[in-house]
Order: C-alpha cells, then sequence, then structure tokens
C-alpha cells in the first residue's frame, strides 16, 4: 500500500486489461526505498524519548514505511541522531554512519544535533552540530520535537528520497 | 545531633581552622594533611558510614581551590561537610580512598574536572573525560571550540 503512496501519472501506466503497471525504474527502485526505511536504534539523548514515543503504538512510524528498528548499522537505512553529541560520542557517531550500507540518510532532531542547542555556548565537551561530523539530509527543531514533527521529517525526507537520481545514488 | 554538638566532638579529637553553619549544615575547614585521619574519625566514632559526594568550588579571586567531602549518617540521619582549602596553582591532597571505597571514582571525576592532584590514589586515572579536556570546571578554562556567552 506504501508504494502507491507517490503514484503519479504521469510516471506510472496502467495497462488497461492487464494486472501490470509500467514505470520507469527509478520511480520504482525510489519508491521501494523510501516506503522500507530502517531506522537504526541509537538515541543518544533526551530525544530518544521522542523517537521512541514516534515508534510505538501511538504515532507508529511504521504507518509510513518505517517499518523495523534496526539493532544493526550494517541493517540500517537512517540514523536519526536524537540528542546531543559530544566529544567522546562524535567518533563513534561518525562509526556507526560509516558501517551503514549505502544509501544512507541522517535526520538530525532537536536543537542538539541541529547546532548544539542549549550546549552552543561555554561549554567544554558538545559538539555544535551533527553536521559537524557526518552529513545530515532532515534537521528537525524542537526541544524535543514532538512525534508529530518527527514524522513530518521523515515524510520529508521520503520525498527527497523519491526525488534522487540513480547517478546521485551510487557514490 | 547540631551542628553545633557535632562540631565539639570533632573538634574534641581534631583540629577544625574554621566553620560555618549552612541551611543547618556543619561545614568545618580542615587542614589538607589531616583529611584521611578525620573522615576514619567521622566513620569510625561518629556513625557516619556514608560518603555522599566529593567536589570542589574554584575560588580565582582568592587563589583558593575548596575541595569538599559531604557525609552522612544512616544511623543518627546527621550530615556533616568537610572542606580544605588548596593552593589553586599546585593543588593536592591525600586520598580518603582507604577509609571509604566509593571515593575512589569521586576523587577520579574531581581531579579531571578541576586539577586536584590526589596523592596515593589507587588508580589515579581518568574517569570519564576523553584526552584532551583537563579541568573543565575551573573557571578560566578555555578551549578553541568554546563559543563565548555573548554579554546581554
Amino acid at each position: 500500500m506504501g508504494l502507491m503512496n507517490g503514484l503519479d501519472e504521469k510516471l506510472v501506466k496502467k495497462i488497461p486489461g492487464a494486472p501490470v503497471v509500467l514505470a520507469s525504474a527509478e520511480w520504482a527502485i525510489n519508491a521501494g526505498r523510501s516506503n522500507s526505511i530502517w531506522t537504526l536504534t541509537f538515541g543518544l539523548r533526551c530525544c530518544a524519548m521522542e523517537m521512541m514515543a514516534t515508534g510505538a503504538a501511538k504515532y507508529d512510524w511504521a504507518r509510513f514505511g518505517f517499518e523495523v528498528p534496526a539493532a544493526s548499522p550494517r541493517r540500517a537505512d537512517l540514523m536519526i541522531v536524537a540528542g546531543t553529541i559530544t566529544t567522546k560520542m562524535a567518533p563513534l557517531v561518525k562509526r556507526l554512519y560509516e558501517q551503514m550500507a549505502e544509501p544512507k540518510y541522517v535526520i538530525a532532531m532537536g536543537a542538539c544535533a541541529i547546532s548544539g542547542g542549549p550546549f552552543v555556548y561555554d561549554s567544554y565537551s558538545v559538539i555544535k552540530g551533527a553536521d559537524k561530523v557526518i552529513p545530515v539530509d532532515i534537521y528537525i527543531p524542537g526541544c524535543p520535537p514532538r512525534p508529530e514533527a518527527l514524522l513530518d521529517g521523515m515524510i520529508k525526507l521520503q520525498k527527497k528520497i523519491m526525488k534522487q537520481k540513480f547517478t546521485t545514488v551510487a557514490k | 545531633m547540631n551542628f553545633q554538638e557535632i562540631l565539639e566532638k570533632i573538634k574534641s579529637k581534631h583540629e577544625v581552622l574554621e566553620s560555618k553553619e549552612d541551611m543547618g549544615v556543619l561545614n568545618a575547614y580542615i587542614a589538607p594533611a589531616n583529611i584521611a585521619k578525620v573522615a576514619a574519625f567521622l566513620k569510625d566514632e561518629m556513625q557516619f558510614d556514608q560518603l555522599n559526594f566529593i567536589t570542589a568550588v574554584d575560588l580565582p579571586a582568592n587563589n583558593v581551590l575548596e575541595v569538599v567531602y559531604r557525609f552522612f549518617s544512616y544511623a543518627t540521619a546527621d550530615t556533616v561537610v568537610l572542606r580544605v582549602k588548596l593552593d589553586r596553582a599546585k593543588a593536592s591532597v591525600g586520598t580518603i580512598s582507604g577509609v571509604f571505597r566509593t571515593a575512589d571514582w569521586h576523587e577520579r571525576e574531581t581531579s579531571e574536572m578541576f586539577g586536584v592532584t590526589f596523592l596515593n590514589h589507587p588508580d589515579p586515572n581518568r574517569l570519564i573525560l576523553p584526552d584532551g579536556i583537563v579541568a573543565p570546571l575551573l573557571k578560566d578554562y578555555k578551549n578553541q571550540d568554546m563559543t563565548p556567552l555573548p554579554k546581554a
């Protein structure tokens, strides 16, 4: 069902009288990727609470295709940086990102992961934003963001994936 | 026991340089050389069986670094705070981890956060901080990655 969310009449053609649709391979693969994103189970601080709430029954990100929280970075497509990155944690965040298989995406969730947030001034230990360590696709403001905001960011990521070209995926 | 009785009892055996009451709790300043002896006295003879925490206070205006020890007694529900004044430039005091085992980690944390050396410590390594961050809780700590708070 999720595959049909991004259905575009220009890109997908139904053959009349036959159980067949014609679509570009790019559209089909992007639709598959964007609707089966596995999220790395990885919370750094308090934003992880909202992330867990988003994954749990009330908000349930599985409705939008974020089916499984992957317990290993090698199975994950999406890393949600949910919290403050400290000087000590930064190398581990980078290593987890490097262990994920391409194509991979990063959401910076909350004020700390965007800029350092409340720790931006006079902090001896906080990295000022996840983008100082790893490339970030989506930024979600909030301290912490509500589950609706996280879902909105994740759906924006799906739209971003739908637009990507093959040549841009293989790095 | 109220703070006056605790003070008298400590004074009967050990020298107290100065003392003050802070929210009903005795704060006793003692000489750095005596800290292990006074801690053992509190534990063995006054039933202060728990060490709550060890931390430090940086007072650059007086060139003083105070190390603060807070003890609690489960037997009498009393609290007492010991303080030692150290020279900021070369702050060092003897360990009390021989008296309270929990002082081991408390002293390691105070050491990495304030640059205090605890003499004869059994494991004088860093506790939590990564390499490269030295004594960040001192008032004059500077780091090239730090953004100073703008003046309002």
